[in-house]
């Protein structure tokens, strides 16, 4: 009898004809069953007809041994912190039921909600894509864009180490340009929107035959199967062995590193085999050592594209600041140092380790100038607010960690205030620095970190800027 | 609920301070699950209260952004943020805990009850004497056609609540036509009191 209810499906399967519009929603995708945009009726069917693969939202796992425990995983975001899990009593399945929190802004999914996976005929992308890009490669720039060709053809995994301003975005042309002509599919993934953002329009340009998509939390919907996709790392939890090779640019952003599972997620996204490539501007240890082991392929280009060194961080004291700020006054020197960047016209970022410090802090900066402004990451205003001091209608701007990278203000001067606060990594200060002098015209600039003690991380960071630079000028 | 215990703030997710607090431990308080400072973004409304509704904040935009993770996002989890302050606010009070019920298949698309839940996590005991028979929500009416909503309470079969003293408990109280709506149908059946207790208020919050 089984037996016969399997040929019967075999049949149907060849008998349904698939619309492309499905097709073209659920291709690499890991999508909850109850949430599409298609009717209910119309994906049972496809379902009946093996056209998607259909599995829990959370997988136990259990061991017997040392001790007999459950261990629960999510299918989506590929979590398995345990603390992320929340167990319920489910009133739609009616038993315990698990949910994963570190995936619930996407909408919650638990033990009883079924993922879909995309198990139909596969799309075939054209090979006929444009390069429209005729700009001048240095020789760093050069080398770095043909090794990592190379280890794209190769199907190796690639470490792209670029100072921050080394003009990574050009290097990747090269290779993306290729894998488009195989009639590949790629992922360009960063955490950060605002890179995402800035990311779009450039490769629309350059590459203008190509479908392009730009995914990112409330992104607007767009059409057809994009051949070439940027998108936030958190939108990789999306996707499911669906590219051919994964570009992963954490250059201008929060650490890749950082958070695990993001990392479980690029691996997730990709199909088996895939290359991916990692552009960053300070690798971790950990990632060192497995491009030493595992044989990946490395580039550095420790200089930037304008060929200037990188600004040296200067550390200042600051002693009490928060005793100060507290009692309604701005620290002597960073109000001198705010208004001699007024006088001489020169926009600047101040960076603040809490919001709350940074909030305390702009009444008072703006007695010293009405127009200065502050944002933080959960500001409706964000993008306005950079936009203005970008247009010079404001003198600078306040702001916590949120705009440490992918922000390019041409002749931009920094400060960091507290700098020897635990969030202030050194791979977090080597990225406020780069902020500073990117532009060609501006290729100096001050960057100054005002503290209460000088930390460990400070001092690694100034040492890694002056080592740069050393190897940039050998 | 949650596997281990709680070590971030649910809201936030920044640690929470685990030093030994000797005076929780003490009189067996509720651990903290919220930092201190998305504690103090929530307000307070205990001074304009009445006798027959009490509630606990206002729905200030910290709280409108609770409730729409509670609620709307289903993380039960949630459930536990203000367990304590509930637990100290209804476990002297004399009447029935009676809440306010959702229609069934509204509990199966969300697969919690979320003031159920609530005084689960407070440990307060509680029964319930009602059942919703609309399925529409409060939520997307104008005040007048709130007003004038036919019945959405029924009293359910062989509960007894003559000569009771009842305690209404809801997530919300808004225009009041919900917990209106409820009384009415326990008075009729007898109820010798009906008050109510919500752990937000909004309306009268500018
Ligand atoms: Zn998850
Ligand atoms: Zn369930
Ligand atoms: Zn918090």
């Amino acid at each position: 009898m089984k037996r016969k209810v399997q040929l019967t499906k075999a049949r149907q399967y060849k008998g349904i004809i698939v619309e492309p519009e499905i097709r073209e929603f659920f291709i690499g995708k890991v999508w909850s069953r109850e949430n599409t945009p298609f009717s209910k009726e119309k994906i049972d069917r496809y379902i009946e007809n093996n056209y998607f693969k259909v599995k829990p939202a959370i997988s136990e796992k259990h061991s017997f041994f040392p001790f007999f425990n459950k261990k629960y995983i999510c299918n989506r975001c590929s979590n398995d912190i345990q603390q992320e899990f929340v167990e319920f009593e489910c009133a739609r399945c009616r038993k315990i039921c698990v949910y994963c929190r570190h995936c619930i802004n996407m909408g919650r999914m638990s033990s009883c909600t079924d993922l879909l996976v995309w198990n139909g005929p596969s799309e075939k992308f054209p090979k006929h894509h444009i390069l429209d890009w005729n700009g001048m490669f240095t020789e760093l720039q050069q080398k770095a864009s043909k090794e990592l060709l190379d280890s794209i053809i190769q199907q190796r995994n690639h470490l792209l180490h670029a100072v921050c301003g080394a003009g990574k975005t050009e290097i990747l042309f090269p290779a993306v340009f290729h894998c488009l002509q195989e009639g590949l599919r790629i992922c360009i993934a960063t955490p950060r929107t605002d890179v995402v953002l800035e990311l779009f329009p450039r490769f629309q340009k350059v590459f203008p035959n190509t479908v392009i998509h730009a995914y990112y939390g409330n992104a607007p919907k767009q059409k057809g199967t994009a051949q070439l996709v940027i998108a936030t790392t958190h939108q990789l939890y999306r996707f499911e062995e669906a590219f051919d090779m994964v570009i992963v640019d954490e250059a201008d952003a929060f650490p890749y590193t950082y958070d695990i599972s993001l990392q479980k997620a690029v691996w997730k996204s990709k199909k088996k085999g895939a290359p991916v490539a990692l552009v960053t501007a300070t690798p971790s240890v950990q990632i060192l050592s497995k491009v030493k082991k595992d044989g990946w392929g490395y580039s550095f280009i420790p200089k930037r594209y304008h060929g200037h060194s990188l600004p040296v961080p200067r550390f200042e004291s600051l002693w009490f600041y928060e005793r100060q700020i507290n009692k309604g006054r701005i620290p002597k020197k960073l109000a001198l140092w705010t208004k001699s960047r007024i006088e001489q016209g020169e926009p600047f970022f101040i960076f603040f380790p809490t919001i709350h410090l940074m909030q305390k802090t702009a009444p008072l900066f703006q007695q010293i100038h009405p127009d200065i402004l502050s944002v933080h990451a959960k500001d409706p205003e964000r993008k306005e607010k950079v936009m203005k001091l970008r247009n010079e209608e404001i003198p600078g701007l306040l702001t916590t960690t949120i705009l440490e990278r992918g922000v390019t203000i041409s002749n931009v001067q920094v400060a960091v205030v507290g700098a020897e606060s635990k969030i202030f990594t050194s791979s977090a200060l080597i990225q406020i620095s780069g902020r500073v002098g990117r532009n060609v015209n501006f290729p100096g600039g001050e960057i100054v970190f005002f503290h209460h003690g000088i930390s460990v991380e400070m001092d690694a960071a100034r040492n890694e800027i002056l080592r740069l630079n050393k190897e940039g000028f050998q | 609920m949650n596997r281990n215990e709680v070590k971030n703030c649910l809201l936030c997710n920044a640690p929470l301070n685990s030093q030994m607090d000797w005076k929780r431990l003490f009189f067996n308080r509720f651990p903290k699950v919220i930092c201190q400072e998305c504690e103090n973004q929530f307000e307070w409304c205990l001074h304009e209260q009445d006798e027959e509704v009490v509630s606990l904040y206002y729905y200030n935009e910290a709280m409108q952004d609770y409730l729409h993770r509670y609620k709307f996002m289903h993380d039960v989890l949630l459930s536990k943020v203000f367990r304590e302050e509930i637990y100290y606010n209804l476990k002297n009070r004399k009447e029935m805990i009676v809440p306010i019920p959702m229609h069934p298949e509204k509990l199966k698309e969300r697969t919690f009850s979320h003031v159920d839940e609530l005084l689960k996590e407070a440990r307060i005991p509680y029964v319930h004497l009602l059942e919703k028979i609309t399925t529409e929500t409060q939520g997307g009416k104008t005040r007048e056609e709130r007003m004038n909503t036919p019945q959405i309470f029924k009293l359910k079969k062989t509960v007894q609540v003559e000569g009771k003293e009842i305690l209404l408990v809801d997530d919300i109280y808004t225009t009041g036509t919900t917990i209106r709506h409820a009384k009415r149908v326990l008075i009729e059946g007898g109820a010798k009191s009906v008050k109510a207790f919500t752990l937000i208020k909004s309306g009268f919050y500018k």
